[in-house]
C-alpha cells in the first residue's frame, strides 16, 4: 500500500496494490502513473456515465476461499452496447476481474500466458476473424466462442494495471463452455495477449456486499 | 482541504437518497418523455410517443429511425413492475414477433440486481424466460440435456421476425429483425436458442401457472383453455391420469381381492339319489338350507356323470320355508356319445350347473324333480345301450330298471363371472377417458409440427368472453 497525493490536483491517493502502477485520482480524474516511487500524471480520463449497475468501488464479495473488493473499473463500449469490468482485489494480494454484461456477471481470472496455445496465440494475435461457435482451448479448458468484436474504452476509475484512457482500442473475444465456465482473450493496440477463465456467477454467489441501493428496489434476497 | 468552518451536520450523516434507476428524458423527434429504465445498459429506445428508435449509448438519444406512428400498447405498460417467484421485474420493453403463422409477445424485464428476464405471451399464457449462462449439451436423435434433464426437439429451425417493438432494451432492436429459432421442450419448460449472424443465444422459459403473471402485473386474469397448447405446455390430463390410473388399479385389486375370497362358494347341503331311466319322476327335498346374506346367490350343481347316451331333466324349486315362496329353475344332465364316418364323437354336460342370484335370505328347501331318458340315436357300440326291448317300458320296477346315480350339490356364494366383467369395464372407464383427452391434447401440442399445421382457426381461438 502506498500513500500519495496526486501530482495534478494534490487530492491524497492510495495505492491499494503494490502490483497495480496506475490510479485515476478520484478529485480531479486524472490517471496517475506510479514508477517505484515517482509518480507521474499521464492524462485525463473521462468520467465514467452513470449507469444502474448495483456494482461500485468498495463492493466486497467472495470468490471460493478468497474475499476480495472492487477497486476499480474499466467501462468499455462497443457499436452495440456497452460493459463494465471492474477489478478484483483479493485478500491475498492478487487481482481478478468481474465482468459485467446486461446484467449478467463473469468471475474471472489471469490465465499465465501458457495457458494458450501457440497456434491459438498467433491467430488472435493475427486479428484475424474468429467464427462464432469455434472452439478455442484456454488452460487445458475448450470454450466456444460467443462473440468477438473490437471495443473501445469509455473511461475508467480507480485502480489499474493498465493506463485505460477513453479511445484505447481492444480486441475482445467472449467465450464459455457448457457447464457455465468462461473465458475472455483480450488483444490490446500493441498486439499484447491475455487471457481470463472463469465463470457465470450471480450477485449470491459472490455474496456481493455494499452493493449501490436504487430507490424502490429490494436489496437482493441473499442479504437477509 | 476545506476551510476549517463551522459546520453543523457532518456530511456523512446525511447519507443521499439512493438514486432512482429511471432517467426522464425527451425524444428528439417528438419531444415527449422518454424513461430510461437501464441507463448503461440499453442500447436501443423505442419512443412510446412517436415510436423513433433512439440510440441510448449516446447521451443526446440520438435518433436512428425516426417514425410519427400510431403505436400499439402493450397490454402490461411499460414501467410496470410484478413480482415472479419472489423476484421484482419491471417492464422496460415489449415486441411483438411472429414465425409468420403466430404472433406472440415478449416482455423486456429488468431488476438491477437480476438483470434480465423475458415474459413470453402466446396469447393463453405466460412463459418466464430466462437466458442461459450455461450450455446445454446435446444427444441422441435431436435431444438436449440441461441440469440433468432431457429436452426433445420441437421441429425444425424456423425464421422469427420483430413485428413490432416499443421500449428499451439491450441490444440494437428493430422491427424486421430476424432471427433462427429452434425450440426443445420438455413439460413446462422449453429452451429456445436464437442465433443471429454474430450471436447465439440459449434462453430457458418456464411456463407460468394460470393467472401467476396476469396478478403479478395486474392484468385480468386469462381464462383455461387447452384447444391450442403451447410446446412446452404440460397436459392438464396428466396428472388426472396418474390418479385415474391408481384408483383404478387400486379398484382392480380389490375387485380380485373380492371374486378371490367371495368366490369361494360353500356347499349347504348335497343328496344323491338315482334316477330310473325312462322310469317315474322323482322327487328328492334337500332340507334346511340357510342363507344368512340379506341377498345371496345359490348355486345347484348336479352331477349325473356316469350317464351316457342319456339325459336327465332336473326342475329344481328353491322354496322360502317361511313363504312358501319359490324360485323355479331347471337342469340338464346329458351326455351323447357314438362314432361316424368322421371318427367317435361325445357331446353333452353330465354335470350341470345353475345359478339363482339375489335370494333374500332364510331358510330353503330344494325341491329336485328328476326324471331320466335315454336316447337311442346313439351307435350301437355305446356302453349303455340296451336291448330296445327294454326301451320305455314301464311294466319293470325300479330295480329292474336302469338306474343312474345323481348327487346334488346347494352352494351359495361366489360372483358371477359377468359382473366381474361389468365392473371391470366400469373401472376402466375413467382411466380410459382420461387416457383419450391426455392423447388428444399432445396430439394438439404437438400439431404445429406435424405437418397440416391447423393454423386457421388461430384467430378464433382468442375471442372468447
Amino acid at each position: 500500500m502506498l500513500d500519495a497525493t496526486c501530482p495534478n490536483c494534490g487530492a491524497p491517493i492510495r495505492f491499494r496494490s503494490n502490483d497495480l502502477p496506475v490510479k485515476v485520482c478520484d478529485y480531479c480524474r486524472t490517471s496517475v502513473l506510479r514508477t517505484g516511487g515517482n509518480l507521474q500524471a499521464i492524462g485525463k480520463i473521462a468520467e465514467v456515465p452513470d449507469d444502474v449497475s448495483p456494482l461500485q468501488l468498495g463492493v466486497r464479495g467472495r470468490d471460493g476461499a478468497h474475499s476480495f473488493e472492487l477497486i476499480g473499473r474499466v467501462r468499455w463500449r462497443y457499436a452495440d452496447g456497452a460493459w463494465n469490468e471492474w477489478l478484483a482485489l483479493f485478500d491475498d494480494g492478487s487481482t481478478g476481474w468481474v465482468g459485467e454484461s446486461t446484467g449478467r456477471y463473469m468471475m474471472l481470472r489471469p490465465v499465465p500466458s501458457s495457458g494458450l496455445a501457440p497456434d491459438v496465440l498467433s491467430f488472435v494475435k493475427s486479428g484475424r476473424a474468429i467464427r462464432i461457435g469455434g472452439v478455442l482451448t484456454v488452460g487445458a479448458i475448450e470454450y466456444s466462442v460467443n462473440d468477438a468484436r473490437e471495443v473501445t474504452c469509455v473511461a475508467s476509475e480507480g485502480e489499474l494495471p493498465f493506463n485505460a484512457p477513453l479511445g484505447l482500442k481492444t480486441m475482445s473475444i467472449d467465450l464459455m463452455t457448457p457447464d457455465g465456465g468462461c473465458a475472455s482473450i483480450q488483444r490490446d493496440q500493441d498486439g499484447e495477449v491475455d487471457a481470463y477463465a472463469g465463470r457465470y456467477v450471480s450477485l449470491g454467489d459472490m455474496a456481493a456486499s455494499n452493493l449501490r441501493a436504487f430507490e424502490g428496489w429490494p436489496m437482493p434476497a441473499y442479504r437477509a | 482541504m476545506q476551510p476549517a468552518a463551522p459546520v453543523p451536520q457532518p456530511v456523512s450523516t446525511v447519507p443521499a437518497p439512493p438514486p432512482s434507476t429511471v432517467r426522464a428524458l425527451s425524444c428528439p423527434n417528438c419531444g415527449g418523455i422518454v424513461n430510461v429504465r437501464a441507463q448503461g445498459l440499453t442500447v436501443s429506445v423505442l419512443c412510446e410517443h412517436c415510436g423513433s428508435t433512439l440510440d441510448a449509448t449516446r447521451p443526446d438519444l440520438q435518433v436512428i429511425a425516426r417514425a410519427n406512428e400510431a403505436l400499439k400498447t402493450p397490454q402490461i405498460p411499460l414501467g410496470t413492475r410484478g413480482t415472479l417467484g419472489g423476484r421484482v421485474w419491471e417492464v422496460v420493453g415489449y415486441m411483438e414477433r411472429t414465425d409468420e403463422e403466430i404472433v406472440w409477445a415478449e416482455y423486456l424485464l429488468f431488476n438491477p440486481y437480476e438483470g434480465y428476464a423475458f415474459l413470453v405471451d402466446d396469447g393463453r399464457r405466460f412463459s418466464l424466460g430466462i437466458m442461459l449462462d450455461r450450455l446445454p449439451t446435446m444427444g441422441w436423435g435431436n435431444r438436449l440435456t440441461l441440469d440433468d434433464q432431457g429436452y426433445s426437439g420441437f421441429g425444425t429451425p424456423y425464421p422469427v421476425h420483430v413485428t413490432f417493438v416499443v421500449g428499451e432494451f439491450y441490444w440494437r432492436v428493430a422491427v424486421g429483425e430476424t432471427v433462427q429459432e429452434t425450440d426443445y421442450v420438455r413439460p413446462g419448460t422449453m429452451l429456445s436458442c436464437e442465433e443471429s449472424e454474430t450471436e447465439r443465444t440459449w434462453t430457458r422459459l418456464d411456463l407460468l401457472d394460470w393467472g401467476v403473471a396476469e396478478k403479478a402485473f395486474g392484468i385480468p386474469a386469462r381464462r383455461r383453455e387447452y384447444s391450442h397448447p403451447a410446446p412446452h405446455e404440460p397436459s392438464p390430463y396428466k396428472r388426472q391420469l396418474g390418479e385415474a390410473m391408481i384408483i383404478g388399479i387400486v379398484a382392480l385389486f380389490t375387485l380380485m381381492v373380492i371374486s378371490t375370497f367371495a368366490g369361494g362358494e360353500q356347499q349347504i347341503g348335497q343328496t344323491t339319489t338315482d334316477a330310473v331311466l325312462d322310469g317315474p319322476e322323482k322327487t328328492v327335498v334337500i332340507r334346511g338350507l340357510d342363507l344368512p346374506s340379506a341377498r345371496s346367490r345359490v348355486v345347484v350343481d348336479a352331477d349325473a356323470g356316469a350317464i351316457d347316451n342319456a339325459w336327465v331333466d332336473l326342475d329344481y324349486s328353491l322354496t322360502d320355508e317361511k313363504t312358501q315362496d319359490s324360485v323355479d329353475t331347471y337342469g340338464l344332465a346329458e351326455h351323447y356319445s357314438g362314432s361316424d364316418s368322421d371318427g367317435s364323437w361325445t357331446e353333452g354336460d353330465p354335470r350341470p350347473e345353475v345359478s339363482l342370484s339375489s335370494i333374500p335370505g332364510g331358510k330353503y328347501d330344494l325341491i329336485v324333480t328328476l326324471s331320466a331318458h335315454r336316447w337311442n340315436g346313439g351307435s350301437s357300440s355305446s356302453s349303455f345301450s340296451m336291448p330296445t326291448g327294454f326301451a320305455g317300458s314301464s311294466i319293470f320296477g325300479q330295480d329292474g330298471g336302469q338306474t343312474i346315480p345323481v348327487t346334488v350339490t346347494v352352494k351359495r356364494g361366489g360372483v358371477f363371472g359377468g359382473n366381474i366383467l361389468l365392473a371391470f369395464l366400469l373401472i376402466a372407464i375413467w382411466p380410459l377417458i382420461v387416457l383419450f383427452k391426455h392423447f388428444g391434447f399432445e396430439k394438439r401440442r404437438m400439431a404445429p409440427i406435424s405437418g397440416s399445421g391447423g393454423s386457421d382457426d388461430d384467430d378464433s381461438g382468442g375471442d372468447d368472453d
